[in-house]
């Protein structure tokens, strides 16, 4: 009985050749360390560790610091079937290639949620933490900033008020300054002007998605200010 | 005696043999069908529900994923507790083989499906059903995702059969086929054929309200880079034509895995080379290339215990036996 345990370790540790696995050693570290290679390659690309950041890449709430995301992340795309808005999308090269089908926020496709927290329930890796709907409602995804050039009471002097209508944080992120401008006839009106409270915005979204600019938003969010990576933020105190 | 699901086969071959598909194979079916079902239903109960709570152990086949436990801890050194359900699957594997890529994976399910969609002669399937040397390359799949994941990437997922049925599922299908019941439901309302008051969307309005309730989205779902997913998925499915089960015997990175483990195992196949005749069935209807057949050496590292070889022998030389290999014979 012992000798054959015995014997049936020893055939685990060295199997014989007929066990299906006629690996040969060069081979197996052939590709081991073409593994390893690629692995390098992928890890001094420019997203990787922390040295720049792509503005697009704004990740689900939870989720982890970019460098530890890309080791857990499996891409199976649970948050992307689970998100109730249609916000998450799979990735191509927003995050490097080797972040390629790992969620991204796509905030004219959808937007995060205020009372939702289903994306960091469903992740099998944590790659998305999992968090109440108090912390998540914490959490800073990326931030808004306005594009004067397209905000209509800026940009034509009409009156707009659609995403500080939005705005889901108990005091709203965005605030009006009432002022005089030009319209296109020449005419003194007063319009409310948005601005964007970078210390309320959580950045997630709904002012981008509701944005009556249809194609590109006059409100955009993008992944500065995240709270998962303390060195992409707006460096100077405000 | 077509026995991989083909039960209309052709009736001059099953005369030949003249045995039935053994109750194992359909055993098997049956928990295969009951594991690719709760995976679909696992995957309906990844919605907002309607309130902020997800359905029952959504993640829970990617927890019984022994990749995907290995390549999150080399590469974020992080375990995650419940990815270590995995040591079960890993620990049964080491003493039964690889049951799990033949009878728990529901990608595997799905690939079993297809391989029994291909026709071709008995002939033609037992020349391309052996064990070949390309079936090493899924290992060094594993050691390219292991390698890598060494260094802090985790492409794992690329090729891990959950992520890459559920990834599929997610972007291409389910909205695909969300599109598909838009379009034909809406259709037949739009057109809304009949003779009189006797009209079709009495029936297909409330078929369509079910299946909406049910199964489809709320919303027409819509992903980027769908297409390409939608594309690899359709390509995985027909490499099946080719060789049956094609990803499990030369891609799969999560199958070499187990047939590392399961490569010793004490549930063996024995051939009796003094009944075998020699016809070679077996090997036709054999899903993973593990060579059953007599006179060669069985591969346990590849074999998939779905008892097609037993099932389709018609002397009955092929039985599975406990053992421990090396004792009972030299």
């Amino acid at each position: 009985m012992i000798k054959s345990a015995a014997r049936w370790l020893v055939n685990f540790f060295r199997p014989p050749p007929e066990s299906g696995l006629d690996l040969t050693r060069r081979s197996l570290i052939t590709s081991g360390l073409a593994g390893v290679g690629g692995g390098l390659l992928f890890g001094i690309h420019p997203l990787a560790g922390g040295k720049s950041f792509n503005p697009d890449l704004v990740r689900p709430p939870g989720a982890v610091p970019e460098e530890e995301f890309l080791g857990r992340c499996i891409r199976c795309g649970e948050c992307m079937k689970v998100c109730p808005t249609n916000a998450v999308q799979p990735t191509l090269l927003e995050a490097g290639l080797s972040g390629m089908w790992s969620p991204v926020l796509k905030m004219r496709m959808g937007y995060c949620e205020y009372e939702c927290t289903l994306c960091t329930q469903v992740c099998p890796t944590k790659a998305i933490s999992e968090l109440a709907v108090e912390e998540k409602q914490k959490v800073k995804i990326g931030l808004a900033y306005i594009d004067r050039n397209r905000c209509l009471p800026y940009a034509l002097a009409r009156t707009c008020i659609v995403c500080e209508e939005h705005c889901p944080t108990p005091k709203k992120a965005i605030w009006f300054e009432e002022t005089d401008v030009l319209n296109i006839r020449g005419e003194k009106v007063r319009v409310k002007q948005p601005h964007v409270d970078p210390d309320l915005c959580i950045g997630c979204g709904i002012c981008e998605n509701k944005c009556p600019v249809a194609d590109r938003a006059a409100i955009l969010v993008t992944s500065v200010g995240e709270t998962r990576n303390p060195k992409n933020q707006t460096l100077l105190p405000l | 005696m077509i026995s991989h699901g083909r039960p209309s086969g052709r009736p001059a071959v099953r005369q030949m043999a003249g045995r039935r598909t053994s109750w194992v194979v359909w055993f098997r079916r049956a928990i295969q069908s009951a594991f690719l079902l709760l995976f679909l239903y696992l995957f309906l109960q990844t919605v907002y529900h309607p309130i902020n709570k997800a359905g029952w152990r959504v993640t829970l086949f990617f927890d019984l994923d022994p990749l995907v436990a290995i390549t999150v801890w080399l590469a974020a050194h992080a375990l995650v507790s419940s990815l270590l359900l995995s040591l079960i699957t890993v620990a049964v594997t080491v003493f039964f083989g690889r049951w799990f890529c033949g009878w728990v994976c529901p990608f595997g399910t799905v690939h079993h499906l297809f391989s029994s969609f291909r026709g071709g002669k008995v002939k033609a399937r037992l020349e391309a059903g052996g064990y070949t040397r390309w079936q090493r390359w899924k290992y060094y799949v594993l050691a390219l995702f292991l390698g890598s994941a060494l260094v802090g990437s985790n492409l794992a997922g690329w090729l891990d059969p959950f992520s890459f049925f559920y990834r599929s599922l997610a972007t291409a299908v389910f909205p695909a086929v969300n599109l598909a019941a838009q379009k034909s439901f809406g259709w037949v309302y739009l057109i809304d054929p009949g003779v009189g008051k006797i009209r079709a969307t009495a029936i297909t309005e409330p078929a369509y309200d079910v299946l909406r309730h049910y199964f489809l989205a709320a919303q027409q779902p819509h992903y980027f880079w769908s297409l390409m997913i939608g594309l690899l998925f359709g390509a995985a499915l027909a490499l099946n034509f080719f060789r049956a089960r094609f990803w499990c015997r030369y891609i799969c990175p999560l199958g070499a895995l187990l047939g590392v483990a399961g490569k010793n195992p004490v549930l063996r196949l024995v051939a009796d080379p003094a009944t075998c005749n020699d016809c070679r069935l077996c090997l036709a209807d054999c899903q993973g290339g593990a060579n059953p057949q007599a006179g060669e050496a069985w591969k346990p590292a590849e074999c998939l215990y779905c008892w097609n070889c037993r099932s389709s022998c018609p002397s009955g030389s092929i039985a599975f036996r406990f053992e421990v290999p090396g004792v009972n014979k030299p």
